[in-house]
C-alpha cells in the first residue's frame, strides 16, 4: 500500500523500526515512517495507537529502545528537546505551549533568543520584535509583536506556535490535533498556512481524528494500530471507510450508530423560553422531551457550551424562564440543577468532569456524597456497591473500582462521568462533546449507552461539533450560530447540508 | 502595572496622611530610619520575588537572615563568644554558607521534584536551629565590631545622620542589578516564562531546572546580604533575629503585584510593596490625633501597638481583595462588551424579540 513518489523528492525524515517499551507495555513495535520535503503526512490511529509516543521520540522527549532516525539520509540521535530543535524539528502540541503572561515576540523566540553571552546576556528586544513582525505577517496573524498572548484567541495562539516553529527554521513541523479547538474560519486559515509551508519545502506531520481534514489536507496517510505500523495510503487511494477500517481493524460503519427508535418522543421535560445567557445579544428558546436525544450543533464559539452552562446553573440566566416537568426551574448554582435532576457531563472532563487522582468509586459518589453518609460517616460499602453497579452497566474497562481515574483511557473516563450521573437518576442529561478525544471503538459504545438511556425516558442533550455524530445520534437538532439559535430541525428534516447552512449562518431556520 | 500604580498612589496618600497627623513622620531622623528599614526588607523581598515569579516559594529566608548574623557574630565579633577574626572572614563565610544552602534547596526542588513549600519549610526550621546551636541558645554581641558602622553611617552625613545610609546604597545596587536581570536579560525572560507556563518553557528547550535552581540561590544570597544589614542594625544576635521575616518579604512582594501563581511581578512593585509594609509599621508608631478631653485638656490619641499585625494583615487582605474585585469587574465588562459586539445590529430596534415563533429568524 506504500507509494513510491519518494524517489522524486529527497527524503527529509525516516524513522526505521522504532520500538519503545514502557514498564508493562510496548508502546511502539517496529514502526517506520517516511516524510519528504513539501509533504503533508497524516498520522492516524485510535487513542493509544502510538502516535504521540512516536512524535515524542521525534521531538526528543523519549529515546527509542530500538530503531534509527535518519534526517536527510544521515542517522541522528535526538537526545532531548533542545537537540530536536537544533535539528530543525518543531512540535506543536495539542495543548498549546505558550506563556500567557508574555507577549507574542517573547513566545515566538522563547528558548531561541540568540542573545550575546547566553542567558546572562541582554534581550535583543528590537531585533526580536522586528523578526517577530516578519513572522507574524508570514503566518497571517492579526496581532502586534507586543500583544500579550493572554488576549489572543486559540486560533491566533496556534499561529504564534507556527511562527515559533518558523523562527527555529524548522524543516519538519509536527501538529497534534491543531484544529481541536479552532472555529471553522480559523481552521481554514490554518489550512492556508499549511499549504504555504508545504510549498516552502517544509515537511509536515499532521495528527488528527477528523477524517475530512485529513482527506483534504494530506498527501499521504500513515495508519498505526496498537503500537504497530498498519500501512500507508496515498491521498488518491484513501476513503473514509478505508482509513477507519485500517484504524480499528474491523468494519465499523454498519453498526457505528445504534438504530434509532421509532417510538414517539414523550412529554416535554425541560422547556426554555427566551433564556438569555450572559454575554449574548438576546434570549433563546428550546425544549427537551423525555426519551429523545436533542443534538445541539454549532461551531466552536457559537454559544452552545455557554447555553448549557446556564441550563446547569453555572452562569445563571439574565432573563427568560425555564420549566422542568412543568415546574419553574431557575438554577443559580450547579448544585441547584443537580438537586432537580439536571446533570452535565462537561466538554473538558479532565478539569470539570472528574477529580483525576480520586478513584472510580470516589468520583461516582462525589456529586451525591451526602446520601452515602450514615451518622456523618461515609458508607464505603454502599459507595462500592453503586460504583460496581455503574462500572458493570457501562462496561467500564478497569481492574477495580479502586483504580484512580487518571489511569483510565479517555473512553473509560467518560464512562465514569456517565456513571456518576446515572447513579442519581437523571431527568435531563447534558453531554457536552461526549466523544471528544475518544477512540472509535469506545465511541460506538458511548453511543449505545446514550441510546439506551434515552430509551429509559431520560431527556438527553448532546452538544457536538462532530457532524457525523449529530446526524447519527440526534432525534432533533438545535443549530446555533453567533450565540443564538438559528433553527431546530426534526428528524425528517435532518441533513448535513441543512445543519451546515444553519451553523455557518447562511440559512435561517424555524426558531422553536 | 495596575497593581504598582494602585499601591504607589496608596503609599503616597499614606505618607501624606501620616505627615499631616504628625509632621515628625517626615522629620530627618524618622525618614532616614524608615528608608533604612525599607531597604533591608526590600533586599529580602526582591530576592524572594525571583522565586515567586517562577511560581515557587522560599520560606527559609528569614532563618537565613538570622543565620548570616549569627555566623558573622560568632566568627568576627571581638566581644565575648566571638572568635574575633576579621569582619571580612565572617561576611565571606556567612555569604558562602547561605549561597550553598540556597543551591542545596534549589537542587532538591528541581532535581528531586520536591515541592518548594516543604523543602524551604524544612530549611526554615533547620537553619533556625543551627543559629540557636551556634549562639548556644543565648545572644552573641557584635559590640565593638566595625560592622555596626554599616547600619549607622553612610554617605553625605548631615547633622549626625547620613543622607544615604549604607543599607540604602546596597538596596539601590540590588535594585539596579535585579531590574537588569529580571527585566532586560534572557535569563529574566525565562523566569517569567517558567512562571507563566512551565511546560511551555520546558518544551521551548529552556533548561528549566537550572533557571529555577538559580532563583533559589539568588533568594538565599539576597537573604544573606539583607542579613548582614540586619546584623549591623540589631547588633545582638540570637535565634530570634529574622523570625517570620520571610512572611514580611512575601507580603511585600504580593502587595507590589507578585502573584503566587507565578509569572507576574516587577522589581518596582516589590520596592513599593516593601515601602508600604515599612511605612505602615512606622506609621502605627507615628500616627496621632489631637483632641481636647472633657476637662478641656489637649491630648493625643495614638494607635495601640498591639494592633500592628491586625493592621498589616488587614492591609494585605484589602489590597488583594480590591485587586481581585477590579479584575472580576473588568472581566465581566469585557464579556458584556464582547456580547454586544456579537449582536447583529439588534439594538437598533431597541425591542426584545417577540415570543411568537416565526418561520424566519427575527433578526
Amino acid at each position: 500500500m506504500t507509494t513510491d513518489d519518494a524517489t522524486t523528492t529527497p527524503l527529509l525524515l525516516e524513522m526505521r523500526g522504532i520500538t519503545k517499551r514502557f514498564p508493562g507495555v510496548v508502546a511502539l513495535r517496529d514502526v517506520s515512517i517516511k516524510l519528504s520535503a513539501g509533504e503533508v503526512l497524516a498520522l492516524m490511529g485510535e487513542n493509544g495507537a502510538g502516535k504521540s509516543t512516536l512524535m515524542k521520540i521525534l521531538g526528543g522527549a523519549y529515546l527509542p529502545d530500538e530503531g534509527e532516525i535518519l534526517l536527510a539520509g544521515k542517522p541522528v540521535v535526538i537526545a532531548g528537546v533542545r537537540e530536536a530543535k537544533g535539528l530543525g524539528i518543531a512540535l506543536i502540541h495539542q495543548e498549546l505551549m505558550l506563556a500567557p503572561n508574555l507577549d507574542v515576540t517573547a513566545n515566538i523566540f522563547l528558548g531561541n533568543e540568540h542573545a550575546a553571552f547566553g542567558m546572562a546576556g541582554p534581550l535583543p528586544r528590537k531585533r526580536l520584535n522586528d523578526e517577530a513582525a516578519r513572522l507574524i505577517e508570514r503566518v497571517g496573524l492579526k496581532a502586534k509583536p507586543t500583544t500579550p498572548v493572554s488576549t489572543l484567541t486559540t486560533g491566533q495562539m496556534q499561529m504564534v506556535e507556527i511562527a515559533k516553529a518558523l523562527a527555529l527554521n524548522a524543516r519538519i513541523i509536527v501538529m497534534d490535533e491543531p484544529t481541536a479547538s479552532l472555529t471553522a474560519a480559523e481552521s481554514e486559515h490554518l489550512f492556508g498556512i499549511i499549504h504555504k509551508l508545504r510549498t516552502d519545502g517544509i515537511g509536515l506531520v499532521y495528527i488528527s481524528h477528523r477524517l475530512d481534514e485529513v482527506l483534504a489536507l494530506s498527501d499521504r496517510i500513515t495508519v498505526l494500530r496498537d503500537g504497530r505500523y498498519v500501512g500507508d495510503l496515498a491521498r488518491s487511494q484513501a476513503t473514509r471507510e478505508g482509513i477507519v477500517t485500517m484504524m480499528v481493524g474491523r468494519d465499523l460503519s454498519n453498526n457505528y450508530f445504534p438504530e434509532k427508535t421509532s417510538r414517539p418522543p414523550g412529554e416535554i421535560v425541560l422547556d426554555a423560553r427566551d433564556v438569555r445567557v450572559p454575554g449574548t445579544p438576546r434570549g433563546v428558546s428550546f425544549n427537551v422531551r423525555a426519551g429523545e436525544i436533542l443534538g445541539i450543533a454549532g461551531l466552536v464559539g457559537s454559544g452552545r457550551t455557554e447555553l448549557m452552562q446556564t441550563v446547569f446553573g453555572v452562569t445563571p440566566a439574565l432573563g427568560g424562564t425555564m420549566t422542568l416537568d412543568g415546574n419553574p426551574y431557575a438554577p443559580q448554582t450547579p448544585r441547584a440543577a443537580i438537586e432537580r435532576g439536571v446533570f452535565l457531563a462537561p466538554e473538558d472532563r479532565k478539569h470539570h468532569g472528574l477529580v483525576l487522582p480520586m478513584t472510580i468509586a470516589e468520583n461516582t459518589s462525589l456529586p451525591n456524597i451526602h446520601s452515602y453518609a450514615r451518622y456523618g460517616f461515609l458508607d464505603r460499602a454502599t459507595e462500592r456497591k453503586v460504583a460496581t453497579a455503574e462500572v458493570a452497566r457501562l462496561r467500564t474497562k478497569t481492574p477495580s473500582i479502586q483504580q484512580r481515574v487518571v489511569n483510565l483511557s479517555g473512553g473509560n473516563q467518560q464512562k465514569v462521568v456517565l456513571g456518576k450521573w446515572l447513579a442519581m437518576k437523571p431527568r435531563v442529561l447534558i453531554l457536552d462533546e461526549p466523544t471528544r478525544g475518544i477512540d472509535v471503538g469506545a465511541k460506538a459504545e458511548i453511543y449505545r449507552h446514550m441510546a439506551a438511556l434515552a430509551e429509559q425516558g431520560i431527556g438527553i442533550v448532546m452538544v457536538s461539533s462532530d457532524m457525523e455524530e449529530v446526524l447519527g445520534m440526534s432525534d432533533r437538532v438545535v443549530v446555533m450560530h453567533e450565540k443564538i439559535i438559528k433553527g431546530v430541525l426534526s428528524r425528517n428534516e435532518l441533513s448535513q447540508e441543512r445543519v451546515a447552512a444553519l451553523m455557518t449562518g447562511i440559512a435561517e431556520g424555524a426558531a422553536a | 502595572m495596575r497593581r504598582e500604580l494602585g499601591m504607589g498612589v496608596a503609599l503616597i496618600l499614606m505618607c501624606l496622611g501620616l505627615f499631616l497627623s504628625n509632621p515628625d513622620f517626615l522629620g530627618y531622623s524618622n525618614s532616614i530610619n524608615t528608608v533604612r528599614q525599607i531597604s533591608m526588607l526590600g533586599i529580602l523581598a526582591i530576592g524572594i520575588a525571583f522565586v515567586i515569579v517562577t511560581g515557587g516559594i522560599d520560606l527559609s529566608i528569614g532563618s537565613l537572615v538570622g543565620l548570616t548574623g549569627v555566623i558573622i557574630a560568632k566568627l568576627s565579633s571581638p566581644a565575648q563568644g566571638g572568635h574575633g577574626y576579621s569582619l571580612w572572614v565572617g561576611i565571606g563565610v556567612a555569604l558562602g554558607v547561605v549561597l550553598a544552602l540556597g543551591l542545596f534547596q534549589g537542587l532538591l526542588i528541581t532535581k528531586l521534584k520536591l515541592p518548594p513549600f516543604i523543602v524551604t519549610l524544612s530549611g526554615m526550621m533547620m537553619f533556625r536551629g543551627v543559629s540557636q546551636t551556634i549562639s548556644e541558645g543565648g545572644t552573641l554581641s557584635l559590640g565593638g565590631s566595625p560592622i555596626l558602622a554599616l547600619a549607622n553611617s553612610g554617605y553625605l552625613t548631615v547633622g549626625g545622620e547620613p543622607l544615604l545610609p549604607y543599607p540604602l546604597v546596597i538596596f539601590l545596587v540590588v535594585i539596579g542589578l535585579s531590574t537588569y536581570i529580571l527585566h532586560f536579560t534572557v535569563f529574566g525572560r525565562y523566569i517569567y516564562a517558567i512562571g507563566g507556563n512551565r511546560d511551555a518553557a520546558e518544551y521551548s528547550g529552556i533548561d528549566v531546572s537550572k533557571v529555577e535552581t538559580s532563583t533559589y540561590v539568588i533568594s538565599a544570597g539576597l537573604a544573606g546580604v539583607s542579613g548582614i544589614c540586619y546584623a549591623a542594625y540589631i547588633g545582638q544576635m540570637s535565634q530570634q533575629v529574622g523570625v517570620s521575616y520571610e512572611l514580611y518579604a512575601i507580603a511585600a512582594a504580593v502587595l507590589g503585584g507578585c502573584s503566587l501563581r507565578g509569572g507576574e511581578g516587577t522589581v518596582l512593585g516589590v520596592i513599593i510593596g516593601s515601602a508600604v509594609m515599612r511605612v505602615i509599621d512606622n506609621g502605627i508608631n507615628m500616627f496621632q490625633l489631637r483632641y481636647v478631653d472633657d476637662h478641656k485638656i489637649p491630648r493625643l490619641w495614638r494607635l495601640d501597638q498591639n494592633w500592628t499585625f491586625i493592621i498589616i494583615g488587614g492591609v494585605l487582605l484589602v489590597a488583594v481583595v480590591i485587586d481581585q474585585v477590579v479584575h472580576l469587574v473588568l472581566e465581566k465588562r469585557r464579556i458584556r462588551m464582547a456580547g454586544l459586539l456579537e449582536q447583529p445590529g439588534a439594538t437598533a430596534a431597541g425591542t426584545p424579540p417577540k415570543e411568537t415563533p416565526t418561520p424566519a429568524d427575527t433578526s
